[in-house]
């Protein structure tokens, strides 16, 4: 993981700049680009609210990827802002107010754009280091 | 990032921390189900989430545009540290509005008269047709010379002939008859200068030849004004002097003509006229893609044209040309206006230097601050920064305020003296406010706000942190570099104000000058009223001779009057020329032997403007059409033309080689008189003719009656206002009703020649002495804050036996010698500069040992008050206290 995250992190910082964030460790950086990914992926299954969105990247990635949950949010806002996303009030299951994510059609594309790109990349970097790439 | 989510950020972020808060329930509720107690299960949750309030303030930035962000904190900040220091703040605002102030009432007159625009269509083709000649240009044109004009259409699309309006016409036919000025023109007049037709028509070309019989078309003013708009006026007829004319048309309210006209006639030439005698002027429109230069090159074949037509014509050098209508109408006020740009420019430069002073103090003062938040990671670009946001928040409300008193104070001024600037309007009231005007406060707001703000932020960010944070307090002097800074600033405002006062030295001496100049007649209680003569009895000499014998009679009686005189024209105005001969004399190459001055008057005028007659005889009021013709000459004209000789002596043919209308007799020199300064004070007087009015042949008489009044002057032994309703009734009463109008006393007449000179004095002297004021306020400044920083050091010395008069003597000096060079610098820029001011001046050369001696001392003078202040009470400072002051 390590080589593709720090290809990853240039990218992600020449983003940041222009948008003059000043803070965030290299290694926020480097679970941005997953965490966008991971949640639209998430989405795909239908709309979720923000803690149900958190259980379920923790879930399915085995605990392998542990997040501070409140990272979740900011997230959500950019996807959101971005029109990957779109976000409406309603009632959970557990009868409380939530804020519904729903994952939009260019949100899909992106996904798809993006699944494939990941897909490319660890295949690559599965060949150079002499792996298969599955 | 869009301006929407930015402006939406509150909105968003609540629904953010319900969202958040939502979030914590479901997981608190979660770990519930898990087993845990209500307590640690939000605990679990509040851990598991991280800081809400980061969180929030993560996609609080993301939304935010950060340069609005720093921009809006900087400001907040900037004017809570200005709101600190009020004192400074105010003098600074102060400073920069008087500057910005006078920049902005300059800047207004010159976008009025040069910047904007003229008011009809596409003013860029727009030209006046000139005759050229190697002692300049001038406007003014004949029949022959509109003929030859106008038959180039392959350059000018319209060609049309127009008078100023000068002799008026009576409107009659109502309660009260109404002198008005009509102003001739030639049929393409209207569409040469796309004249709005409100209702009606304009002339047609049958109506503008001869016997077209009686049109008017009328302007907006009169008739709103006169007429009370009535829309059903067209086809209907009004009574100019006594005589029905049909008005054919109104044209709208945005047609402005410079000078204004209150209706329009045709001229109805006779275009087979040789008449050369120059009487109205020619605009033309250039056809498209007709360049100045193009239009010259083909008018200087029909120069050659009409000299072979017309021998005499022209002279050998004279030709035609064109200059585009908005030079002619600016005329000599470009100059004049640059040079006052200029002067105000050296006064915002030295308010800039001033304020920049006092930040640079105050920079000092806030040593500490600064360096405690560099320490505190402050940036040195943030620190230029918030620094910079100080100095435009000081130059935008300085810049505010000096809009409103720049056009405040530029109607005043215009209102006290127009200057005679042209298209400023009545009382300059076409010198508005508009984007123009705008848009140059702010930028030069803001450019002023970083001149004297970025040098002493960039030196204040130079701080040496440690340095700074361990000085035990503010007051151990005056960093090296920053009080050379300081040093350069007071030299530069010194040297600046002294090239401003030597300017307004040298307008203030020629403007005394002018007051001392005499006219060659007593201008004191002297009042002067113009009668249009243009009814058709006025076409002949005899008529004019009557009305003036009539009415001299009649306002003679009139208490308080002690003479009565009538004359083309006044002195000081301006008034006809025309060559001529002496009889017996040759007259070499040129056509005539010379030219001058050429003013029909009556047999009273010397006497009226106590002229002396200095040989000969005056006239009398029989040297009338009956007797033989004489002329009067001035003493230039006998000095130039007779050195030696007699001119009583001698005849004279006028008007020689100017066509059939000035076809006379010759006249005997039976006099001559002290000159008159007939062209303005500043003018030398020329060689002038006067002629008895009774004695003009009858077609001249009938040019003159077209082109200008009948001036009358009245000497009074009284107050000349009191007579002026009693003399207007005379002259109703012996002229069979006409009116009088343009009412003045020849002392405001002086006054109004002098306008343009008192206006740049004014102005210069107004900008000298700010530039003065602020200069010694820079220079008290700089050395009382010297003087305050070494309060130590001057205890320490006085502690160890200095006098007073030493440690006075040592501020003194060092005061006086940045005054010295400032004042040396500035001379040398004062040598250079006034060059420019050399065609303002009048008897005082541009280089005047006066002024640039006084001037000097004055400066220097103001200087040493300035700093003998802080050098006494540096004498003041009690050594211990000031040992005592840590």
């Amino acid at each position: 993981m390590v080589l593709p995250a720090g290809i990853r992190v240039r990218h992600a910082t020449v983003v940041r700049k222009t948008m003059a964030l000043k803070e965030t460790s290299a290694a926020g950086d480097i679970f941005q680009g997953t965490l966008d990914m991971l949640i639209l992926r998430t989405l795909v299954m239908g709309r979720a609210h923000g803690h149900t969105i958190a259980q379920v990247i923790e879930h399915t990635s085995e605990k392998a990827l542990e997040i501070e949950q409140g990272s979740l949010y900011p997230a959500l806002h950019r996807l959101e802002d971005r029109g990957l996303l779109a976000s409406e009030w309603g009632t959970s299951k557990n009868n409380r107010k939530a804020k519904f994510y729903q994952i939009t059609a260019k949100g899909h594309r992106h996904l798809t754009r993006q699944t494939n790109r990941w897909r490319h990349m660890t295949r690559a970097i599965g060949l150079i280091l002499g792996q298969s790439a599955d | 990032m869009s301006l929407r989510r930015f402006v939406q950020r509150k909105k968003k972020d609540a629904d953010l921390a319900e969202e958040i808060e939502s979030h914590l329930a479901h997981e608190q509720e979660a770990n519930i189900a898990r087993g845990l107690s209500a307590e640690q299960a939000r605990r679990q949750a509040r851990l598991k989430f991280g800081n809400p309030e980061s969180v929030r303030d993560r996609v609080w930035r993301d939304r935010s545009f950060p340069w609005i962000e720093d921009g809006w904190r900087d400001l907040r900040f900037a004017l809570r540290s200005l709101a600190n220091v009020p004192g400074f703040t105010a003098i600074a605002v102060l400073v920069i509005a008087v500057g910005i102030g006078a920049n902005t009432a300059v800047f207004s007159v010159i976008n009025t008269v040069l910047l904007k625009p003229l008011t009809y269509p596409e003013p860029q083709s727009l030209v006046q047709l000139m005759n050229t000649a190697p002692q300049g240009t001038f406007p003014g044109a004949n029949v022959p010379k509109f003929n030859i004009w106008n038959q180039q259409s392959s350059i000018f699309q319209y060609v049309a002939g127009y008078d100023q309006g000068g002799a008026g016409l009576n409107l009659t036919g109502g309660n009260d008859p109404e002198q008005v000025q009509g102003i001739h023109v030639t049929v393409d007049y209207f569409r040469l200068f796309g004249a709005p037709i409100l209702a009606g028509r304009t002339f047609s070309s049958a109506e503008d030849s001869p016997h077209g019989g009686n049109v008017v078309v009328l302007s907006y003013a009169l008739w709103k004004r006169r007429f009370g708009g009535n829309p059903k006026i067209v086809g209907t007829n009004i009574h100019l002097d006594g005589q029905p004319y049909l008005v054919v048309g109104v044209i709208g309210r945005d047609f402005v003509t410079e000078p204004t006209g209150d209706l329009w006639l045709p001229f109805q030439f006779d275009l087979t006229s040789q008449d050369m005698a120059h009487y109205f002027v020619v605009a033309a429109r250039l056809r498209p893609g007709i360049t100045p230069q193009k239009a010259n090159a083909q008018l200087k074949l029909a120069a050659d044209q009409f000299r072979r037509t017309y021998p005499g014509g022209l002279g050998p050098q004279g030709g035609f040309g064109v200059t585009s209508l908005q030079d002619v109408m600016v005329g000599d006020t470009r100059t004049s206006l640059l040079v006052l740009l200029g002067a105000v420019t050296f006064v915002l430069l030295i308010a800039c230097a001033n304020v920049a002073n006092l930040l640079l103090i105050r920079a000092t003062a806030r040593k500490r601050e600064l360096a405690t938040r560099s320490a505190l990671g402050a940036g040195r670009g943030h620190i230029i920064r918030q620094l910079l946001t100080e100095s435009l928040v000081i130059s935008l409300t300085g810049g505010f305020l000096g809009l409103i008193l720049g056009m405040v104070g530029v109607r005043l001024l215009l209102a006290v003296s127009s200057g005679s600037i042209p298209r400023v309007g009545e009382d300059g009231s076409a010198v508005t406010l508009d984007l123009n005007v705008l848009f140059f406060t702010f930028g030069v707001s803001v450019l002023t706000g970083i001149l004297f703000g970025l040098l002493p932020a960039i030196s204040a960010s130079r701080n040496n942190l440690a340095a700074a944070l361990n000085e035990s307090n503010n007051r151990s002097g005056v960093g090296f570099r920053s009080g050379k800074i300081r040093s350069l600033l007071v030299i530069s405002e010194m040297a600046l104000a002294l090239v401003l006062v030597v300017g307004a030295a040298l307008l203030i001496r020629t403007f005394i000058n002018l007051q001392a100049v005499d006219p060659g007649f007593d201008t004191h209680t002297i009042v002067t009223m113009a009668m249009s003569i243009s009814a058709d009895r006025f076409q002949n000499t005899a008529g004019v001779a009557q009305v003036i014998r009539d009415g001299t009679q009649r306002v003679n009686t009139v208490p308080g009057v002690t003479t009565t005189a009538a004359a083309c024209c006044l002195p000081l105005q301006g008034g006809f020329g025309l060559p001529f001969d002496i009889v017996g004399r040759p007259s070499g190459d040129n056509p005539s032997t010379g030219g001058g001055g050429y003013f029909p008057v009556s047999w009273a005028y010397f006497e009226a403007f106590k002229v002396p007659i200095l040989h000969g005889r005056n006239f009398t009021e029989h040297d009338d059409g009956g007797a033989p013709g004489v002329v009067i000459i001035n003493e230039a004209m006998a000095k130039q033309y007779w050195p030696n000789g007699d001119p009583l002596s001698d005849r004279l043919v006028i008007g020689a080689n100017m066509g059939p209308v000035f076809v006379e007799p010759p006249r005997q020199i039976i006099g001559v008189v002290g000159n008159m300064r007939d062209g303005g004070l500043s003018r030398d007087p020329a060689p002038t003719m006067y002629i008895p009015v009774a004695q003009m042949p009858d077609r001249v008489t009938a040019l003159n009656s077209r082109i200008a009044p009948l001036w009358w002057i009245v000497r009074t032994r009284v107050e000349p206002h009191t007579v002026i309703r009693t003399v207007s009734t005379a002259l109703r009463e012996a002229s069979g009703g006409l009116p009088v109008a343009h009412i003045r006393t020849m002392d405001e007449i002086v006054i109004v020649t002098t306008s343009r000179e008192r206006f740049n004095m004014l102005l210069l002297t107004i900008f000298g002495s700010s530039a003065l004021l602020m200069a010694a306020i820079g220079i008290y400044g700089l050395m009382a804050y010297s003087v305050q920083q070494r309060t130590q050091e001057l205890g320490i010395r006085m502690a160890l036996g200095a006098q007073a008069s030493n440690i006075r003597n040592m501020v003194i000096r060092q005061g006086m010698v940045l005054a010295i060079i400032g004042v040396v610098v500035g001379i040398g820029g004062a040598l250079w500069l006034t060059r420019f001011l050399a065609s303002f001046l009048f008897g005082v050369k541009a280089l005047d040992p006066t002024a640039f001696l006084a001037t000097p001392v004055l400066l220097t003078a103001v200087a040493f008050l300035a700093v003998w202040i802080p050098a006494r009470r540096a004498t003041r400072v009690s050594p211990m206290t000031a040992l005592r002051f840590e």
